[in-house]
């Protein structure tokens, strides 16, 4: 099996692996590491056969996860740590963040309907709209949140 | 992230390469309010943006406010697939002037 295939014109995407996929990410709460994450979790999506709008679309979402940690737990602060740990499994990827920050708003967490022409607000909406579950907990150590997309077909939208 | 400001007659564009960000957001808030205040319309060339988050949009939707209250245009061309899912994702693509091209973008 190759593993070069994505993007390429005319192929399919390569078909999920059997057997989960895990690996953590364990980084400083500064925004410049925001573009290595994506980078990191779009191939970790490719390689779970998304397609390259999916493979977007959910690097969007824990890219928007991690700002709002950064912006609203750590009130940017640049040094704080961030915990990401990312499993694919048969049926779906799974990201959980943890941090030790200030507790999640849960007024944001509860996603407000979007005002066309309100500055803010949105990244809780794109992380909804495009996830097809999130958890929020609260735990000893800080905040635990968990983003599950499932495979096309695997299971439909909550 | 890069910009470039060219000046025309009664526009100001502006072409912004690489990726916007939480981090990278707050400078191209800065450059856009700025040209926005030389001419009466900012065209921004999105073709070398490589993706864009919601603060990236939340900037874009502070300048179309700021160019509405003050009476100017903005004008956006050449969004790639990226940039166009996340105005869809957030419903904004239909509150900007979205041009696919300069040429159009200036005929606007």
């Amino acid at each position: 099996m190759t593993c070069d295939d994505r993007g390429r014109p005319g192929l399919q995407p390569t078909p999920a692996p059997t057997g989960p996929l895990r690996f953590q990410l364990r980084l400083t709460s500064d925004p410049r590491l925001l573009a290595v994450v994506r980078s990191v979790v779009s191939e970790f999506a490719a390689v779970w056969a998304f397609d390259d709008e999916a493979c977007r679309r959910i690097t969007l979402a824990v890219d928007e996860a991690l700002s709002n940690i950064i912006r609203h737990a750590y009130k940017n602060q640049c040094d704080r740590e961030i915990e990401l740990d990312c499993e694919a499994r048969s049926d779906c990827v799974e990201f959980t963040l943890v941090d030790h920050g200030e507790p999640l708003d849960p007024a944001r967490f509860c996603s407000q309907p979007l005002d066309a022409i309100a500055i803010g607000g949105r990244g809780t909406h794109l992380i909804r709209q495009i996830m097809d579950e999130v958890r929020y907990e609260r735990v000893a150590e800080g905040n635990r949140l968990c983003l599950r997309k499932y495979l096309p077909g695997a299971r439909s939208k909550a | 992230m890069k910009t470039a400001t060219r000046e025309l007659a009664e526009t100001t564009i502006v072409d912004v390469a690489g990726d916007i960000d939480m981090g990278t957001s707050p400078a191209l808030r800065k450059t856009l309010l700025e040209s926005l205040k030389k001419a009466p319309r900012l065209v921004v060339n999105l073709r070398e943006v490589r993706y864009v988050d919601s603060s990236g949009i939340a900037s874009l939707v502070e300048v179309l406010k700021e160019a509405r209250n003050t009476g100017k245009r903005l004008v956006l061309f050449g969004l790639n697939k990226a940039v166009h899912d996340v105005l869809q994702l957030t419903r904004l693509n239909k509150i900007f002037e979205i041009r696919e091209t300069e040429e159009e973008a200036l005929q606007a």
